[in-house]
């Protein structure tokens, strides 16, 4: 499988805040999900991934280019869009438009057209003058004129209304049903990224704490209800991960597993526990149950 | 037809979108030689991925149900008299089988679903 962005043993650090070891490899054509909470380094490694900062170590190819000394090649075939707009705000949004052109070859103006229209934007605008959901909207155009092979999106619809955020999402998938880019995204809108990504990373503390198929990581996720299930010192191997287990009430527990297999059923019979019941965990219980042991473990 | 998809459920969005499709073809909400929306249509209609799409209609085009043509899109083919019915009644064996997988979970009685139905549907089963 080859990969629009791999990352090998990537650390950097700024002040007090630490990458450590950071593996990541997004294969070509996916789109994939980057969750993490707030301060968990998402934003710091979409920015290492541009070249626009750099690491102590470690080892980044995005689009076959290593960085940094293929850096500028790389960004004319990338599309980024930052956490925080990054535009002259003085300018208009025609204006804005012609600007951003003129770096790209490869700018497609009947595509900026389209959006502009579809995005309902006033091109006579000042951007300081427009709305949130406007700004997002401008710099989606702006990525998506330009072509780009791979579109690296930070947060692009946090905080934005329903229905910004629907047109948002229906211009990216529209492009990438004609043109097999890659995308890479952050966002705390769980539920937005459980609808289309192939491919999710959770990172935590500077750290990914899994990077995983999104089907793998549904599907093998779950909660179980155990009865009569010996301590954890004398469980021994399971064959499949136990990521936390707590009381219900008397010989209860409620446990929550990773790498779930349907005929695991049986390891319970043999250490003489019974299975009562397996429950399917969402993207969101399985990010969050992740995010859970992986602190209990460290700690 | 794809009201309802779930994407926080465990059946990957590809087989419900499958399953959808087999079951418009197998009531005849399409009928044979209808198209099916296009990829890109269906993929932003729902917000899902282009190639959870790509990859549904792979399956219908495997199970014998559709036939995609590169560049015309894609088709739902003539079936074997039986087909329709048969896969109605695959339908209607899934749906009973989450109803006692569900009566199971909340520790309601196989006897119980059985009045239930009796009751609603108005007929005794002997």
């Amino acid at each position: 499988m080859s990969h629009a962005i791999e990352i090998e043993g990537l650390r950097y650090r700024a002040g007090s805040f630490e990458l450590k070891d950071v593996d990541l490899h997004v294969p070509t054509g996916s789109i994939y999900g980057f969750l993490g909470p707030n301060g968990s380094g998402k934003t710091t490694t979409m920015r290492l991934v541009l070249g626009l900062l750099r690491p102590l170590a470690g080892r980044i190819t995005v689009l076959g280019n290593r960085l940094p000394e293929d850096g500028p090649r790389m960004l004319a075939r990338v599309g980024y869009v930052p956490e925080q707009p990054h535009l002259d705000s003085t300018l208009t949004v025609r204006e804005l438009i012609t600007f951003q052109a003129a770096f790209y070859p490869t700018w497609d103006r009947p595509v900026a057209e389209d959006l502009l229209r579809r995005f309902e934007l006033d091109e006579h605008k000042l951007f300081a003058r427009l709305s949130k959901g406007q700004k997002a909207k401008l710099m989606i155009l702006l990525a998506l004129a330009q072509c780009g092979e791979l579109l690296v999106l930070d947060e692009p619809t946090d905080g934005l209304d329903p229905v910004v955020r629907r047109d948002i999402l229906t211009a990216l998938l529209e492009y990438v049903s004609q043109r097999k880019a890659t995308i890479f995204i952050s966002s705390h809108l769980v539920h937005e990224l459980e609808r289309f990504c192939d491919w999710v990373a959770v990172m935590d503390d500077g750290r990914v704490v899994t990077e995983v198929p999104m089907e793998k990581l549904k599907q093998g996720t779950k909660r179980l209800v155990v009865s009569g299930a010996p301590p954890p010192e004398r469980l021994g191997e399971t064959p499949f991960v136990v990521l936390s287990r707590e009381r219900v009430n008397g010989a209860t527990e409620r446990w929550i597993v990773g790498n779930w297999e349907p005929d695991m059923t049986s390891y319970f019979e043999r250490v003489g526990a019974s299975l009562v019941d397996v429950i399917d965990l969402d993207l969101e219980d399985g990010f969050v149950e992740l995010l859970r042991s992986f602190r209990a473990a460290r700690a | 037809m794809f009201d309802g998809i779930d994407a926080r459920s465990p059946v990957p969005l590809y087989a419900q979108i499958a399953e959808r499709v087999r079951l418009a073809i197998a009531t005849g909400a399409l009928g044979t030689a209808a198209a099916l929306p296009s990829v890109r249509q269906l993929a932003t209609e729902l917000r899902v991925n282009p190639a959870t799409v790509v990859q549904a209609y792979r399956d219908l085009e495997t199970q014998g149900f559709v036939e995609i043509r590169h560049g015309a899109g894609t088709f739902v083919r003539e079936l074997a008299p039986g087909r329709r019915a048969r896969e109605r009644s695959h339908h209607a064996t899934a749906l009973v089988r989450k109803l006692l997988a569900d009566a199971r979970r909340m520790g309601v009685s196989l006897a119980e679903v059985q009045k239930a139905i009796e009751d609603e549907v108005g007929v005794r089963t002997p």
